[in-house]
Formats: structure tokens, C-alpha cells, sequence
């Protein structure tokens, strides 16, 4: 049965809108009242057996592997929490049903209610750390929907947000806690942890972990300095706050202090932790709460120093603190939510709750004041009633209290003071609103609430009386039991009578109760005091954090995130470079085995030129033409290199590329200015200089690292080896290309075509004209005749030597690529010389049909071996004799390179000649 | 040289999606414009066959073939299944979008099953090859559909940006992998796992390739300081691109960072185990803290992006198996939340209005409760709020973590999340107590509003019962 009352509670959420919708606004009070009152009827059914000192327990498996189970227990805590959360929920039930009107949505109103209800009662009933948290968390959600209630109201919405804020954050804090208590207990079944608090104090994470708990604990409970969600949160409907304040909510906060008192309590972290935080929060909350003028807004002060003083309570960390803990839970919650049922009567039936205006109320609402009167009594401690008994205990433990040692007196100085302040505010609750003169412009006249409105805070201050006189016979055994499961052992000796003769604590309840009368009497000069002096408030403090860190994160952006792409290349090279330091620094050794070669003058020349030109392409890079010369020594460079460390394929290679895109650039800075602009400040670009310096030098090191190192030789071997038996050529490059990798270069020779189509297709729409002038307007003589004529037999030269580097490509370095090249080389120049269109006439063959019938030769060639029963692209040759030549071989793979060789020729002549040629007139070529 | 084909059966799903996107390329031009449903159809269709194919062939024990170059695992079938998943969710979100702003073409669903090939590759990536190949078609892909709308110069700037970017870090993970062949020998990761576990961490060249590879890793995944494109290109790209590039290839990263840094270089652990930290630490500190003053939800969302990564990455460098599933877990939840939220993004736009600013949000209830729900479920997952599948996709990885000793950085993430929470309450609050902008109704097809009402369920669904997911993830890492 105990896992169902809080469960259905929450799945019953859903009904009061429906009844609403079925039968009015009574069915829906009605059913939620139903809901609870079963709730309530279930706890009593199980009592039994709690008052006969047993822990009933009960639930399923949910996520075992997570350790979250749907676990419940039910001893004298979660007893006394459950019929406080039932029975006060009744009485708000009731209220609620008067207090709200005719426009307000109950049917939604009691739906929350029964949500909150719910998680509250998982939350005391929860016998798993996680699903105390999760009911935590709802308690949060619950509550930022029931103070948003109105939620047409700024206020409300403020108050909501800002108790959502404030209490789910602290709910994540608690969540950090939950993880490391679980990790050191190795369980999140509270029964297993409440067990282990001697392992757990043991724990070197456990002043984390109660840090964590506690921040928790004290958003909720609205400790000081995260206090101030609460008072902001009396926007919520009075049945509301009457239900949040009192056996809800910031109960929770102290619930769970309570709940794992035997595990974190009796350390010197807790006590100072827990008892400081409790001592402030009561002295600060009791002074603060004289100075509101606002009745919910003193009642919501009031709290949190009551709170406090529960908080300081359980802090002394003694089982007898702890009892006297509990008693003050009790008490509390029976007299705020009669106080704030009161207050929200005369907020109803007066239009306001401003004190300044609500005066003399006695004679138009005596019952009511009566209730109120007593209520507020029971708040400052008077006998009678059952706020004095707890605040006795609390007086008494603070004299016997010797944790502070030399200190000590000053604890129930302390105390006193803020007995003082508490007999103070309840006095300015009575006798501003119900004496002191006539009402001040109120907006409606005030008379009685409904008979209904005032039921429920006649019982409750029947119980405070009861409680207050005979405590034995009324709370006693529920105190017991309920302090039983807080200490966690057999109960200290302590006595719930009125009377223990003339001593110390009474004493102090004397001086409390005096202090605080003459206190109100001279308000008006606090008054002015605290109107001069302002004390920081919490919230001006969250506010200015709040404003501080979006302020921050606002200038990280603005550092980070400026949107500039050369900053974020800036920030990438920058990590790179650190991260290859650290790479560096994990103390590695740079240099490898493989013996250095002695320096021989023509290797440094070179090296030598490579630098300049580098260091010389930087330094032109704002001259484009002159850049772009120097960049071509660098290439040209690179080709002597490879010549001099014997890679004459490579060498070849490099030759041709290196003459290719430096025509391709060529044409391309026709469309930018010759002389680029300084657009950068000095600053960046020292930035800049210095992270290129460091960039280069990580890149040297790592390959000075690299290359001293032995080269993986398997992979060469294989080739060595197997290049001419296997693919009946010396070149092992080209055999790579041709054969053994033949169909890589099937794909990327397509990739090449497409890629040429493409970027025909997009020149297509159009080149900006040139920015520079053309070189006609200067020059008469745009083609010169020698070099026109000159150049015609070059194309013989180049196109015989393409077809020497052609063939000779299988077994010496050269291939179809470089001869491709060479010969896009030859036509190019041809252009180059002459006259465009005249030249495009001559030569005009068609490029794209050329690159078709390229890759169709591939295709071809790879068919052809299937049609001998061969996978596709298997390749075959042939040694044949030709007369003066000699032996002379021929392979299948010739034809594929004669494929690659004809892509190549049609690709490098549709780019080039599609940049060149849309021009105006015949500019381009001639420049 | 005799050519020796591969077994093809384990690559069966992606020959599909390959052979069914060039398909898709050359169908598209036969179509006129109002036509265009057949070319999102067929994509949808795509996706579901190849969702049908790895269903069938689901892997029970690891298969390798291409040369060594492909693994078929329970781990990539099971993350294949969800970026079908949630690229299906993408294209069927964005589809009235495009068609509203006129960038209904056929392109779109081209490059995104290209995308969803290249994840498929780095999924079952068994060489450094591989990895780069499918890195490399994804990344392409993106960059061509971020500049998609060609008429937007935010979107042109954006494409532009993440191109040069990516393109340095394509390059760098290159550096990095040549490194690693250069030390040793192989770029197949069973090979490079064996000669890394001979040598160590004493090689330093096989050191400078594991930085390079990570930092080109991190910088796919966006992770701070690599991040920079990340808020940029979801703010710039189209919201359906956006949607597009913030689900499904996050997928694709963590099997990423599974397959190199687990599988090749497991036994480098302790090294890449600090850098991850730092990664990790920054990304959360750096998302949370500004994801805080942002008002275009886009950004908004690019930030928390990059906080999940932080997340993330947690799960991964606790080296565990216990964190290996939590990441697991973490990235298959943070996928479900980034498709809706961002789906509810585009589906609040209209023909000449692009919801940009969270202010966009405010009343949604007012105009569609329903949807305000599906936000508040969507939002409250991705805070971590408890009773939501985000919540235990924290609370794994951060276990994970305590479990390895790691508090701090367990104590870390939690405070980060609890400061997190705030801008997504921001969005809650703007949904329900504010004032509606517009009172224009919302119109949304009804396959696009079960859809997402699915995707928010689920959401919930997993928050109540999320053992099932949890444990297939763990079994699924297992063989």
C-alpha cells in the first residue's frame, strides 16, 4: 500500500479538471479533497505498526543498474511528514475552495495542488536517495506552477521564475551530493546509507558531499543568503503560500537535514556549517520581518527565521537539538498556516495587505482577529501555546549547548535577541491590523469572511491550544517516534510539560517576550535606523552575481566569438601549437635513430634560396605579380630537390604542376587588384607574424622528428618487388597509378572530369571584368610577331616530348599524367602567344569530347580484361620487337594511361581556357 | 595485378544509400518543381531500406572486411539505426520549410544521404582511411548544404567560415594520422593498436599524432577551444541544415572518437585522457557560461551544443566501460533533444518569418499548448532536470567519472548544469508566462506533427524506463 499513496496522489493530479469540467467547481474541491483525505486515511492505516517502533518498507526494482528503485519507507518522520502534508492540504483544500474566485481556474489550481501534494509525500516517503531527488525536483516544478498561479501577474511570474532558479539549481547541488553519498556508500537505498554515517564521516569526500547536500538543503529551506526566492514567492494565492510555508516545500529543506541527521550529523563541519547558517538566518529573517510592511511579506520573513531556528536546532547536531528539531517543525507549521490563512482572510476581505493601512480591524472581523491573535501568539512564544514549549526546548539546548566552549554564552544571547525580534514582529501583526487606530483608505469595508473561509483556521489554532496545554497527551508519542528516526537511537530524557519551575530558559522567554514589547514600542526609531542603513539582501546579491556573470560571459564572447574568421584561425593555430607543445614536453625523445648526413654545400644553397624565397614571397605578398614570381622560385626550388635526393618522377611532376597553376594564377589575379590594401592593424599582424614563426618551427620540429626516424620500408618493398612481375613496369609510380591502384585513378580521373565540367558550369555565369587595365590600351603591338612565330615550333617540341615522356612512362619516370600536362603546356603557350580566337580556330578541337573519350579508354580498358575471364582492371603486356627502336614493350595498362593522359590534356585546357577566354574583346591573352 | 573483391555483404547497407543518392542525383533533374515530393519520398524511402538492411544483418559479432578498412559491429549498427533515425526525423521537420522558402530542391536530400553515408562510414571506420574518408564526405556535404541558400550572405559567410576552418582541421587530423602510419606502419586500427601497445607512450612522434588527431577530432565534434565554428554556422546555415548538422553527425563523432582513440590508441590512454579533460572541462565552463546571454535560440542551442559535447567527452575519458555507455547513451539522447529543438524551431516559422530569437517562444502556449509542452519536455530533457531522458544521460556520465576518481570534475559538471539550467528555464518561462508576439495560428502537416509528438515522447518515455536503451548500448559496446 505505501508506495501507492504518493503515486496516486500524483496520477489523481489529473482528475479535478475533469470533475470541474463534469460536475463545477465543487466536484473538483471535492475530488481533491477525496484524493487526499484516502492519502491521509492510508498513512493512519499504516501507523500502527510506526508507533509500535517498526520501518515499513516496500516498492520495486526501477533501474537497478543505476541504483534508482521505486523504493519506499515509512517511520516516524516520514509519518509525521505525511499526516502534516495530508492533513494541513485538507484545510488549504477547504480554503482554497472560498478564497479563490469565480475567475480563477480551480479545476487547474487542485490539479497542481495534487501534483505538489504528490511529490511532497514521495519526497518524505522516498526510501532511495535518487527518487528523493527526483521528487525534489518536482516539489520545484510544483511549486513554480502554483506561485505562477496568476500568472497574468509580473509579480507572479517573477516569483515563480525566481524560486524555480533558486530551488531547482539547488536540487542539482543535491544531486552532487546524492552521487558522491552513493559512491561512498555503494548504494542509494537510504536504508543502506542510513546505516553507513560512520563510513561516510570517515570519507575524505564528505565535507564535498555535505557542502553539496546542504546547498541543497538551504535553497529549499531558504536559508540565508539564498533566502530571498521566499519572500518574493507570497505572489502565490494565500492557500498557496499557507501550504508552502508551513508543512511544504521549505520543509522539505529541513525534512532532509532531518532524514540524514545520523549520517552527516555530530561532525565540526556540520555544526558550523549548519548551526552558522541556521544562527544567521534566524537573527537576519526576525529583523528583516519587522521592518515588512506587507502581512506576507512579515509571515514569509517570519518563516525563514523560523526555519532558521529549526535549521540551528538540528546544527548543535545533540539528540536532544534534534528533538527539539522536530517539535519546532511541528509547532511551525501548525501556527504559519493558520497565520497565513488569517492574513489571507483580510487580504480577501479588505482589498489589501498593507499594515500602514490595515489598522483597528478588531471591530469589524473580532473572530477572526481572535484566531489571528492566537496564531500570532503561538509564533512569539507566549505559554499556552505550542510555540512557546518548542522555543523553550530551543532556549534550554543553547545554555547546555558546549560545542562553542568559551563562547558559549553566547549562543543563548543570541537566542534571547532573536526571541526579542520574534515577540516584536508577531506584536506589530496583532497590533497594527487590529488595534492601532481606524483603516486607512481600504478598498472595500471590511466585515467576516464565509463561514468556510474560516473553518480551517479554527482548527488549526484549536491544535496550536491543545498542542500548547496538554502536549503529553497530543503530540507526544508522534514527537517520539518521528525523533526516534531522526537520532537514528533510543531517545535522550526530555519532558513536554508547560512548567519545569523558575529557570534559565523561562527566564529568557520572559526577557524575550519584554524585550520584544518594548521593542514594538519603539519601531518608529528602528524605522529610521534601517531606512539609513539598508542590509545587503541576498537577492541584491544574486542580481548583482547574476548581472556580473553575464557581463563576463558577454565580453568571452565578444574575446571569442567576434565572428572574425582570421580570429578563429588565430585561436585554432594557436591551441595546435600548444598542443603540439604539450605533445613536446611529455618528454619523448625528438630525435630518431637514423644517422644524419653530412651538409654538402649544393643541399644548403638550396635550402638557403627555398628560405629567401619564402621569407621574400611574405614580404612581396601585397604585390600579387611579384608574390606570385616568387612563389614560383619556391616550387622551382622544390623541383631541385627532389632532382638532387634522386626522385626525377617526382621532380617531373612537381615541374609541370608548378607551371600549370602558376598560369592558372595568373589568370586568376586578372580579376584582383595588382597591389592588395593593409586591412589589418599593426598589432594583429605581429600576431599574426609571431604565430606563423611558431607554426613553422612546430612543423620543422615535427619533421625533424619524422625524418629522423626509419621509414616504414614494407609497404616500398611490396612495390619494389612485385612492380615489374606483377605489373610489367619499372616505374613503380606509374605501374601504382596504372595497375596496381587502377581503379583509384578510375575515380579520381571522373572526380577530375566532373570537377573540369564543374568549373565550367559555374564560369559560366559570368567573370567580373579584369580590374587591370588591359595591357592593349598601352601596348601597340599586343602580339608580337617573333614571339607568335617563335612559338609555333615549340608545340612540335613539347608535343614529340610528351609523347617520349608518354611512352617511356611504364618503366622510366614519366607517364601519362606529366605527358598530359607537358602537352596542355605546349597549346597553352600557343594561346599565350597568339592571338585567342585565331589560335581557338586553328587548334579547336573539342575538350570536353577529349576528356569523354579519356575516361570511355579507361572504362574500356578495365572491361577488356573481364571479357578474358579476369576480374575488371586486370592487366596484362607484352614485349614486342620494333625495328630501330628496339625492344619495345606494350601493356594493356598503356591504354589505360593513354586514357588518364587524354583526361588530363582536356581538364588543364577547359579550366585554363574557360578563365582566359571570358573576356571582353581579346584582353586576356595578351597580357 | 589480380584484383580479389572484398566480401561485400557487411558494406550492404551503405551500397544501398550510395547506389539510391546517385540514383537520387540523376531522378532530381527529370523533375519539375512540384514534383520535388518524389525526391523527398524516395530519400525518406532510402532511409528506411537501409534502416530495414542493418535491422536484418544486425551484427552480433564483430565482421571485418574491405580490407580491413570496415568493421561491422553491434556498436555501429545500433548508432546507424539512430542516424537513420534521426536524419529521417531531419528530413521530414524541414521539408515544409524548404518548400516555404523556396529551397525545395533536390540537393538538399542528395548531400544529406551523402552525409548519411559518410556517418555510416566513420561509424564502422576499422582504419585511420576510413575514418578520413567518411569524416571527409560528411564535412563536404555540410559545407555545400550550409551554403545552400545561395542568396543569404549570412549563410554564404557562414559556409565560407566553416570551410576554411574545417578544412585546417581536416588537415591537421591528416597530419596526424600520417604520424601514426609513420610510427607505426599501418592505418589499420587493429594493426596500430597492436604496434602502439609495443611501443608507448615513448614514441613521441606516435604522441604528436595522437595531439594532432585529437585536436582534428575535437574540432569535427566542437569542442572548446576548436569550437569556434560551431555558434556561427547554426546561427548562419539554414534552420533545416542547422537541424540537419546538429543530430545526426554527433552520432557519427563519438563513434569517431570510439573507433580512433579507443579501438587504435586504447593503450594511449593516460595521454589522451588529459587532454580530453581539458577539452571537456572547457566546453562545459565556456557553453554554460555563454549559451547564458544569448538571444537567437539557434545560438542558444550552438552553445548548449557545445556543453553536451563537454558531457560527452566525460563519458569517454573515464575509459570505462560503464563510460563508454554513458557516452553512448548520453549521444543517442542528446540527438533525440537536438532534433526536437531544433525541429521546433522550424516548425515555428512561417512563409516570410524565420523564428531566430527566443523571444519567438514567448506565449507559445497560449497558441499551441501542445507544442509548448513538447518545448518544455524538450528543454527541461536537456537541462538534466530529473524524470527526463537528459537527466540520466548526466547522471551516467558523471557516475562514470566519480567512479574513476574523478570527483571534481563530477562537482564541476553538476555546478556547470545547475548554472545550465538557467537558459533553458528562460525558454520555459518565456513559453508559458509570456505575452504571445504573434497571433498568427500555427499550420503544421500532420506527418510533421506526429513526428514530433513521437520525438517528445520519447523523450519522456525514456525518462520513466531508460534500462532498455541503457542496456542495449552496454551490450552493444560489449562484443
Amino acid at each position: 500500500m505505501l508506495p501507492f499513496i504518493p503515486l496516486i496522489v500524483l496520477l489523481a493530479a489529473m482528475l479535478p479538471p475533469l470533475a470541474e469540467r463534469y460536475d463545477g467547481r465543487n466536484a473538483g474541491a471535492w475530488t481533491t479533497a477525496l484524493v487526499t483525505a484516502l492519502a491521509l486515511a492510508a498513512l493512519l492505516f499504516l501507523s500502527p505498526a510506526v508507533f509500535s517502533g517498526g520501518v515499513q518498507r516496500a516498492g520495486w526494482e526501477w533501474l537497478p543498474e543505476l541504483g534508482l528503485n521505486l523504493s519506499f519507507r515509512l517511520d516516524g518522520l516520514a509519518l509525521l511528514f505525511g499526516l502534516l502534508i495530508t492533513g494541513i492540504g485538507l484545510l488549504v483544500i477547504l480554503y482554497a475552495r472560498y478564497y479563490l474566485s469565480e475567475h480563477d481556474n480551480l479545476g487547474r489550481f487542485y490539479s497542481l495542488l495534487l501534483l505538489f501534494m504528490g511529490a511532497m509525500l514521495g519526497i518524505v516517503l522516498a526510501d532511495n536517495l535518487l527518487l528523493l531527488l527526483m521528487f525534489w525536483e518536482l516539489t520545484s516544478l510544483g511549486s513554480f506552477l502554483l506561485i505562477g498561479y496568476w500568472h497574468p501577474r509580473a509579480d507572479a511570474r517573477r516569483g515563480a521564475r525566481l524560486a524555480l532558479t533558486v530551488t531547482a539549481g539547488g536540487g542539482l547541488a543535491l544531486l552532487g551530493g546524492f552521487l558522491l553519498l552513493g559512491h561512498i556508500v555503494g548504494s542509494f537505498e537510504l536504508s543502506a546509507v542510513l546505516a553507513a554515517g560512520e563510513t561516510v564521516k570517515q570519507h575524505p569526500g564528505y565535507l564535498a558531499t555535505l557542502l553539496l547536500i546542504l546547498l541543497g538543503v538551504f535553497t529549499k529551506s531558504a536559508q540565508f543568503p539564498l533566502h530571498f526566492w521566499l519572500p518574493q514567492a507570497m505572489a502565490a494565492p494565500t492557500p498557496v503560500s499557507a501550504y508552502l510555508h508551513s508543512a511544504t516545500m521549505v520543509k522539505a529543506g529541513v525534512f532532509l537535514l532531518a532524514r540524514l541527521f545520523p549520517v552527516l550529523a555530530d561532525t565540526d563541519p556540520w555544526f558550523f556549517l549548519v548551526g552558522g547558517v541556521g544562527l544567521l538566518t534566524l537573527l537576519f529573517a526576525a529583523y528583516a520581518a519587522l521592518f515588512q510592511h506587507d502581512i506576507k511579506g512579515l509571515l514569509a520573513y517570519s518563516t525563514i527565521s523560523h526555519l532558521g531556528l529549526i535549521t540551528l536546532l538540528f546544527g548543535l547536531g545533540t539528540p536532544l537539538t534534534a528533538v527539539a528539531g522536530v517539535f519546532h517543525i511541528i509547532n511551525h507549521a501548525i501556527f504559519k498556516a493558520s497565520l497565513f490563512m488569517a492574513a489571507g482572510i483580510i487580504d480577501h476581505e479588505t482589498g489589501c495587505r498593507d499594515m500602514r493601512q490595515l489598522n483597528g480591524l478588531f471591530k469589524f472581523m473580532p473572530q477572526t482577529a481572535v484566531l489571528a491573535i492566537l496564531a500570532a501568539a503561538a509564533m512569539a512564544g507566549v505559554p499556552l501555546l505550542n510555540g512557546f514549549l518548542s522555543k523553550e526546548m530551543f532556549f534550554a539546548q543553547t545554555i547546555h549547548s558546549a560545542a562553542l566552549g568559551g563562547a558559549g554564552v553566547l549562543l543563548p544571547v543570541l537566542a534571547t535577541v532573536a526571541g526579542v525580534f520574534s515577540v516584536a514582529y508577531s506584536a506589530r501583526f496583532i497590533h497594527d491590523v487590529f488595534f492601532n487606530g481606524e483603516p486607512i483608505n481600504l478598498p472595500r469595508i471590511p466585515h467576516e469572511p464565509p463561514r468556510y473561509l474560516r473553518v480551517p483556521v479554527e482548527i488549526l489554532v484549536v491544535v496550536c491550544l491543545l498542542v500548547g496545554i496538554v502536549p503529553a497527551y497530543t503530540v507526544g508519542p508522534m514527537l517520539a517516534v518521528a525523533a526516534v528516526s531522526v537520532v537514528g537511537g533510543p531517545l535522550p530524557p526530555y519532558s513536554l510539560a508547560i512548567w519545569h519551575g523558575f529557570n534559565l530558559p523561562l527566564l529568557m522567554s520572559a526577557l524575550a517576550l519584554a524585550g520584544g514589547a518594548c521593542m514594538y514600542g519603539q519601531r518608529q526609531w528602528l524605522f529610521r535606523l534601517r531606512d539609513r542603513y539598508p542590509l545587503p539582501v541576498g537577492k541584491i546579491l544574486f542580481g548583482r552575481s547574476q548581472r556580473a556573470v553575464i557581463s563576463a560571459t558577454r565580453q568571452i564572447t565578444g574575446w571569442l566569438e567576434n565572428g572574425s574568421l582570421q580570429c578563429y584561425l588565430a585561436w585554432l593555430l594557436g591551441t595546435a601549437v600548444l598542443a603540439g607543445g604539450w605533445g613536446l614536453a611529455s618528454g619523448g625523445k625528438l630525435t630518431g635513430e637514423v644517422p644524419l648526413q653530412p651538409l654538402d654545400g649544393l643541399s644548403l644553397l638550396l635550402a638557403l634560396l627555398l628560405a629567401v624565397a619564402a621569407l621574400l614571397t611574405v614580404f612581396w605578398q601585397r604585390q600579387r605579380l611579384t608574390a606570385l614570381i616568387v612563389l614560383g622560385v619556391v616550387g622551382l626550388v622544390v623541383v631541385l630537390a627532389f632532382v638532387r635526393f634522386s626522385a626525377p618522377d617526382l621532380a617531373l611532376t612537381q615541374l609541370t604542376v608548378e607551371v600549370v597553376t602558376t598560369i592558372l594564377l595568373l589568370l586568376a589575379l586578372r580579376f584582383l587588384p595588382a597591389e592588395a590594401m593593409v586591412e589589418s592593424a599593426l598589432s594583429r599582424r605581429l600576431r599574426d607574424a609571431g604565430l606563423a614563426i611558431m607554426v613553422g618551427l612546430g612543423v620543422a620540429i615535427l619533421a625533424w622528428g619524422v625524418l629522423t626516424r626509419a621509414p616504414h620500408t614494407a609497404l616500398v618493398d611490396y612495390l619494389l618487388a612485385t612492380s615489374l612481375p606483377g605489373g610489367g613496369g619499372a616505374n613503380v609510380v606509374n605501374v601504382i597509378l596504372v595497375d596496381f591502384r587502377g581503379f583509384d585513378t578510375l575515380g579520381e580521373t571522373t572526380v577530375l572530369a566532373i570537377a573540369a565540367l564543374g568549373i565550367v558550369a559555374l564560369l559560366a555565369g559570368g567573370l567580373p571584368t579584369p580590374t587591370a587595365p588591359p595591357v592593349a590600351a598601352r601596348d601597340a603591338d599586343r602580339h608580337p610577331l617573333l614571339l607568335r612565330m617563335g612559338v609555333r615550333p615549340i608545340l612540335a617540341v613539347t608535343l614529340l616530348l610528351a609523347a617520349y615522356v608518354f611512352l617511356r612512362g611504364h618503366n622510366l619516370p614519366g607517364g601519362g599524367f606529366v605527358a598530359g600536362l607537358v602537352t596542355a603546356l605546349g597549346l597553352v603557350t600557343q594561346y599565350l602567344a597568339g592571338d585567342f580566337r585565331w589560335t581557338a580556330e586553328k587548334l579547336g578541337f573539342d575538350h570536353q569530347r577529349l576528356i569523354a573519350v579519356g575516361l570511355l579508354l579507361i572504362a574500356l580498358t578495365g572491361l577488356m580484361s573481364t571479357a578474358f575471364d579476369h576480374p575488371f582492371l586486370t592487366s596484362t603486356f607484352a614485349h614486342l620487337h620494333f625495328p630501330l627502336t628496339g625492344e619495345f614493350e606494350i601493356a594493356s595498362a598503356m591504354i589505360f594511361d593513354l586514357g588518364v593522359y587524354l583526361i588530363v590534356v582536356g581538364v588543364v585546357m577547359l579550366i585554363l581556357l574557360e578563365l582566359g577566354q571570358s573576356e571582353t574583346a581579346e584582353g586576356a591573352w595578351n597580357c | 595485378m589480380n584484383f580479389v573483391a572484398p566480401d561485400f555483404m557487411p558494406v550492404v547497407p551503405e551500397l544501398f544509400v550510395l547506389t539510391m543518392a546517385c540514383l537520387l542525383l540523376v531522378i532530381d533533374v527529370f523533375l519539375e518543381q512540384r514534383q520535388r515530393y518524389i525526391t523527398y519520398g524516395v530519400a525518406q524511402l532510402t532511409l528506411l531500406g537501409a534502416a530495414l538492411l542493418t535491422l536484418v544483418t544486425y551484427a552480433h559479432a564483430p565482421v571485418t572486411t574491405m580490407f580491413g578498412h570496415y568493421i561491422k559491429d553491434a556498436m555501429g549498427d545500433l548508432l546507424k539505426i539512430f542516424i537513420y533515425l534521426s536524419s529521417a526525423a531531419v528530413f521530414l521537420y524541414s521539408r515544409d520549410y524548404l518548400r516555404r522558402r523556396d529551397l525545395f530542391k533536390g540537393e538538399y536530400y542528395v548531400l544529406g544521404l551523402f552525409g548519411v553515408l559518410g556517418m555510416m562510414i566513420m561509424v564502422s571506420a576499422h582504419s585511420l582511411l576510413s575514418v578520413y574518408l567518411g569524416l571527409e564526405l560528411l564535412s563536404l556535404s555540410l559545407y555545400a548544404l550550409v551554403a545552400m541558400d545561395r542568396d543569404s550572405p549570412v549563410a554564404s559567410e557562414a559556409a565560407m567560415k566553416y570551410f576554411v576552418l574545417g578544412s585546417l582541421a581536416s588537415g591537421m587530423l591528416l597530419y596526424g594520422i600520417s604520424m601514426i602510419y609513420g610510427a607505426t606502419g599501418s592505418v589499420d586500427l587493429q594493426v596500430v593498436s597492436d604496434a602502439v601497445a609495443r611501443q608507448g607512450a615513448d614514441n613521441l612522434v606516435l604522441v604528436f599524432g595522437l595531439v594532432f588527431l585529437v585536436v582534428g577530432l575535437s574540432f569535427k565534434l566542437g569542442a572548446v577551444p576548436f569550437h569556434m565554428w560551431l555558434p556561427d554556422v547554426y546561427q548562419g546555415a539554414p534552420t533545416s541544415v542547422t537541424l540537419y548538422i546538429g543530430s545526426a553527425p554527433k552520432l557519427a563523432a563519438f563513434a569517431l572518437m570510439m573507433r580512433v582513440l579507443v579501438d587504435g590508441l586504447g593503450t594511449l590512454q593516460g595521454d589522451w585522457q588529459q587532454m580530453l579533460i581539458i577539452l571537456s572541462v572547457l566546453s562545459i565552463a565556456l557553453g554554460n557560461l555563454v549559451a547564458i546571454v544569448q538571444t537567437n535560440i539557434k545560438r542558444m542551442l550552438a552553445y548548449s551544443t557545445i556543453s553536451h559535447v563537454g558531457f560527452l567527452l566525460l563519458g569517454i575519458l573515464a575509459g570505462s566501460p560503464e563510460g563508454y555507455a554513458a557516452a553512448m547513451f548520453y549521444a543517442i539522447v542528446y540527438v533525440l533533444m537536438a532534433v526536437g529543438a531544433f525541429g521546433m524551431v522550424i516548425m515555428l516559422g512561417r512563409t516570410g518569418f524565420e523564428v531566430e530569437n527566443i523571444d519567438d517562444f514567448k506565449g507559445l502556449n497560449d497558441r499551441s499548448p501542445w507544442l509548448a509542452f513538447l518545448m518544455l519536455v524538450i528543454m527541461m530533457s536537456m537541462a538534466g532536470v530529473p524524470f527526463m531522458a537528459g537527466f540520466y544521460a548526466k547522471w551516467m556520465v558523471l557516475q562514470a567519472v566519480v567512479n574513476i576518481g574523478l570527483v571534481w570534475l563530477a562537482l564541476f559538471g553538476v555546478v556547470f548544469s545547475v548554472i545550465g539550467a538557467f537558459y533553458y528555464l528562460r525558454v520555459v518561462k518565456c513559453l508559458y508566462f509570456d505575452k504571445p508576439e504573434q497571433s498568427e495560428p500555427i499550420h503544421i502537416s500532420l506527418d510533421t506533427e506526429i513526428a514530433i509528438s513521437a520525438n517528445g515522447l520519447l523523450l519522456v518515455a525514456l525518462g520513466l524506463y531508460p534500462t532498455a536503451l541503457m542496456t542495449w548500448c552496454a551490450t552493444a559496446l560489449l562484443n
